[in-house]
């Protein structure tokens, strides 16, 4: 059929149009011709009104069968179907707008977590267009996964591999960029040259790096600028190619800048320039080349699968360890704890591949968001099919009305069908409307404590997100179609014709019962779900980490603009936090050199002495006072001297590390190895401290942390943290601190001015975003669990109406009534509790893996679950029980 | 299409059709007229629902074998007139040879009583 004959069809079905009028006048001019002949033999005019009906047969289905006569297309037909369906609908406005409003909210709401789950899991960031992105992570036998690995096997598979072609690789580094309008510190991406081509991210203006430039630096370092860099710092201004800039104190110059979306390829921070990974800077930072680590992301050749990528890689992996030995050493990565390491390929995503939570468990998440929406789905669909259903008992008698007068069952059918169709059109544009308004509000709420740096997802909903709503759409149909239908199927017409309304609706149904206890009980796994989640996160913000982590306010500076060695960087960084130190309100101060804290890496070597194992350690390097300033008592020894030994090779322990190598001694002025095994050197313990969560909780139990002096060992100019502990407000305390560093030493760049809190909070800002999502769901199904609990008690009450009436007439008490009504329900929900616990503790033993510090069975998580059931139960039944006790039983059986 | 009462032999599938072309073939005709002149030329013998005669009506309509055309009746009332086209007649013509055959063969076939 071509589109216009389409539409002529459409437009004729639609309007009630000339020829159905025709019918209609045909007709009424047939009856009333055969009335007047009926008459003319002497029957009177009622009379003969009736013979002329009696022998034309049924009206009705003459003016359906005539009009039927011309509707010959499908289309034609269904559209009439729909037009009967929304008028029918539009007669009983109080069942169709609660129909609509739960397919609206169950299907906005879930597009909307999809929205917003598939963008953090599972859609590249803003500006990355390549397709078969692919990004490559390392995974341990033991399921330890990494997300870098050296250099050196970055080159190896880049120059071999035919199935991920091209492979580039990137890593991040904060960094100091100094210009006319002053210095910045920034997060630089350091990326191999081909790094925006295989992503590909569009630049703005310039180029990208050429391979010349990135390997061996030879025109000096290049720079590619993030566009909102060139926006804020160089106020987009038209001839920034070719400017030059220092980076951490060498000269640069701008190639380019990159297109507005794109700030890297990761969830989380954004990344303000781009320069060569294995320029000058990075050879400057990391003076040993082969410990140079990296990022990979590559791009699947055409026509390759991501299975025959990881054959090949793994294939090259283990070529390569056999031709380079260095890569075996366990210093850096392939260790004794975590041996067998593999390549891991997953499809790239803002999240994929590293070592985040996210990444590791994302894959899980998006399959447990997708079970949980189904359930939803489920739930919702159960309601709406059991409130069609109700409706359907009702309207057996207009059914059974309809096929005596000769409509046949494939057509009641159709029309029921036709029925759910406008329903679920009217409730999907709802639901449309609905998730537009949400995500954007749910994405501020889900976002509200990530870091204002944070990158935003892509939210807007895309072609997979729009197809998911459309088949929900259809799944709702089916469920609240055929469930009525199901009904009708075996009707019997005569029964139905004979007796009133409100006798032939049967005893309730099994169907109904069964359907509001699957309602309940996935409405239980639900809520035990999200309680866990939910109590596993606010313990984890409870937990003692070892030491007050309020009133801890974390400056991140850069000074690699300033200092040029690094003693210079130790005594500016002994300036700089004894300045800090003398503010008002500041109590104490220190700090840590290098990386920050806050990102443990277990993968420091230690030694009692050559003959015992390697233990694996945190490193760090900090400031005397340290642990002072955080409050961590010592528990043995005491802290590093303040003026500096240079040769002194002292480590402070943390007490579980101190008890690993040497069990029940004092460690007090024993010598150790530290470092890489061909690497490692005498150092002395001079103290030992609490163990403490020192980065925040990332783990169940403390890391084990080493701890060198930064005196002994100054670290070289660049990133530092200084740790503030304060009293008072951070608001007054946070600008002093900004001017404090700007007084002491202008070239210095302040990076971020954060509560510790905060900090770590931002760590863990994905999964606390799918937490709150998963609890979302679970308040909005349980609200959807209550509504359609209430929507079947009150139904139920309205049609045993002639049942109250008789037993109140009988001499039954109204708290007596109110009480039977509860009981019934209530045996419904005590069954939806059970199997609802059932599911629960069947899930939960997956889902503890993703739990702190609760067990799958956590008892205040499932009392009260149970309580805030029962309570939406008690609540969804009270106003119905009530009303059936409230009836007034002459009123009642006179309308019978 | 039509069912029996009190005896009366039940209309054969698809006949309707026949004996409204063969009604027609005498003038354009309302609907109501197509009924009584079949009551009165079965001489009451055929009682066809006459609310039957409707989709029939317009199924030769929209084949083309009759024309329909809104007219005032003698009572100034406004009706709907069928009338017989050239296809109609011819389709008339080969439905009568059908079933003059079929009719035939029938009664070959029961034989005399």
């Amino acid at each position: 059929m071509n589109i216009r004959a389409l539409v002529a069809a459409l437009g004729r079905a639609l309007l009630p149009n000339r020829r159905d009028r025709e019918v209609d006048d045909e007709i009424h001019f047939h009856l009333s011709e055969e009335a007047r002949l009926e008459a003319a033999r002497g029957l009177t005019a009622h009379e003969a009104a009736c013979a002329a009906r009696r022998s034309f047969g049924s009206v009705a289905l003459a003016k359906e069968a005539t009009r039927a006569v011309w509707i010959s297309t499908t289309v034609e037909q269904l559209v009439q179907d729909l037009r009967f369906g929304s008028r029918i609908l539009t007669k009983s406005p109080a069942v169709s707008a609660t129909a609509v409003v739960l397919i609206a909210l169950v299907i906005g709401g879930n597009t909307t977590v999809f929205s917003i789950a598939h963008a953090i899991l599972d859609k590249p960031m803003p500006g990355v267009r390549a397709a078969g992105l692919t990004t490559v992570s390392w995974v341990a036998e033991d399921g330890f996964i990494q997300a870098h690995n050296q250099y050196r096997a970055y080159s190896y598979f880049r120059d071999h591999s035919a199935t991920l072609r091209p492979l580039a690789a990137f890593d991040f580094q904060r960094a100091t960029l100094s210009h006319a309008n002053g210095s910045y510190a920034v997060s630089a991406g350091l990326i191999s040259p081909n790094y925006f081509e295989t992503l590909g991210v569009r630049l703005d203006k310039g180029r990208a790096f050429t391979t010349d430039e990135a390997e061996r630096g030879a025109s000096g370092l290049v720079v590619v600028l993030s566009h909102q860099l060139w926006k804020t710092s160089f106020e987009g201004a038209d001839d920034v190619v070719g400017r030059e800039v220092t980076v951490n104190g060498y000269p640069a110059m701008i190639v380019g800048v990159a297109e507005p979306d794109f700030q890297g390829t990761g969830l989380g921070g954004q990344v303000d320039m781009w320069m060569p990974l294995a320029g000058e800077i990075r050879s400057e930072l990391q003076p040993d080349r082969s410990s140079v680590v990296v990022l990979m992301i590559g791009r699947l050749a055409p026509g390759v699968s991501r299975t025959e990528a990881h054959a090949e890689l793994t294939g090259l992996w283990s070529r390569l360890q056999q031709v380079d030995p260095e890569l075996r050493r366990p210093a850096l990565f392939a260790n004794r704890e975590h041996p067998g390491l593999k390549p891991r390929l997953s499809r790239y995503s803002a999240t994929a591949g590293g070592d985040s939570l996210t990444s590791i468990y994302g894959d899980r998440m998006l399959a447990i968001f997708s079970v949980v929406t189904l359930l939803t789905i489920a739930v919702v669909c159960a309601n709406v099919a059991n409130l069609l259903i109700a409706r359907a008992a009702v309207r057996q008698r207009e059914l059974a009305l309809r096929q005596s007068l000769g409509a046949s069952r494939l057509r009641i059918l159709r029309g029921l069908l036709a029925e759910g169709l406008s329903l679920s059109a009217v409730a999907w544009i709802a639901a449309c409307v609905f998730a537009w308004w949400v995500s954007r509000a749910a994405i501020t709420l889900v976002l509200s404590e990530a870091p204002a740096t944070f990158v935003m997802p892509d939210i807007t909903p895309d072609w997979t997100v729009l197809g998911y709503a459309l088949v929900l759409a259809l799944i709702a149909t089916i469920a609240v179609t055929v469930a009525p239908a199901w009904r009708i199927r075996r009707l019997e017409i005569l029964p139905s014709l004979k007796v009133g309304e409100q006798s032939i609706v049967q005893a309730r149904s099994t169907l109904s019962r069964v359907l509001v206890v699957v309602q309940l009980a996935f409405s239980v796994l639900l809520l035990t779900s999200a309680g866990l989640a939910h109590r596993s996160l606010s313990l984890s913000n409870r937990f003692d980490i070892g030491f007050e982590s309020r009133d801890l306010l974390l400056a991140r500076i850069n000074t690699a603009g300033s200092a040029s060695s690094p003693e210079a960087n130790h005594s500016l960084l002994q300036t700089l936090a004894g300045r800090i130190a003398t503010l008002p309100g500041v109590e104490r101060t220190s700090y840590v050199p290098g990386q920050t804290l806050l990102t443990p890496w277990v993968n420091f070597p230690v030694q009692r002495d050559r003959s015992t194992g390697v233990i694996l350690a945190t490193n760090h390097r900090v400031s005397a006072g340290f642990f002072h300033t955080l409050g961590v008592p010592f528990v043995a020894g005491g802290d590093f001297p303040e003026t500096r030994h240079p040769g002194s090779q002292s480590v402070i322990l943390t007490q579980a590390l101190a008890e690993a190598l040497w069990p029940g001694e004092s460690p007090i002025g024993k010598t150790m190895l530290a470092g890489p095994l061909d690497r490692g050197v005498e150092v002395e313990v001079i103290g030992v401290v609490r163990s403490a969560h020192f980065s925040g909780r990332v783990t169940e139990a403390p890391p084990r942390y080493i701890f060198f002096a930064n005196a002994d060992r100054p670290a070289s100019p660049g990133t530092a943290t200084i740790y503030i502990r304060f009293s008072g407000a951070p608001t007054t305390i946070g600008p002093a601190v900004a001017r404090a560093l700007r007084e002491a030493d202008a070239r210095v760049a302040l990076a971020g001015l954060r509560s510790f809190n905060s900090h770590v909070a931002e760590n863990a800002a994905p999964l606390r975003m799918l937490v709150t999502l998963l609890t979302l769901f679970a308040v909005g199904s349980l609200l959807i669990a209550a509504i359609g609990q209430y929507a079947v008690v009150a139904f139920d009450g309205r049609r045993r109406t002639r049942e109250f009436a008789v037993r109140i007439a009988l001499g039954a008490s109204p708290p007596h009534l109110v009480a039977s009504v509860l009981g019934e329900t209530f045996k419904l929900t005590a069954v939806g509790l059970v199997v609802g616990f059932a599911l629960s503790l069947a899930v939960a033993a997956v889902l503890s893996r993703f739990l702190f510090g609760v067990t799958a069975t956590d008892p205040p998580t499932y009392a009260g679950v149970f309580a805030i059931l029962t309570a939406a139960s008690l609540a969804a039944c009270y106003v119905p029980a009530r009303r059936a006790a409230r009836i007034d039983p002459m009123t009642a059986l006179r309308t019978e | 299409v039509a069912k029996t009462g009190g005896g009366k032999p039940e209309l054969l599938q698809g006949t309707l059709d026949l004996l409204i072309l063969r009604t027609l073939q005498d003038g354009p005709q309302h609907g109501h007229g197509v009924g009584v002149a079949l009551r009165a030329s079965s001489k009451d013998i055929l009682n066809v629902d006459h609310g039957s005669l409707y989709p029939a009506l317009h199924r030769l309509e929209r084949q083309g074998w009759v024309d329909a055309e809104w007219k005032l009746t003698e009572n100034k009332q406004r009706a709907k007139f069928y009338r017989l086209t050239a296809a109609g007649r011819r389709q008339l013509q080969a439905e009568r040879a059908r079933w003059g055959r079929l009719s035939t063969a029938i009664g070959r076939v029961l034989g005399p009583a």
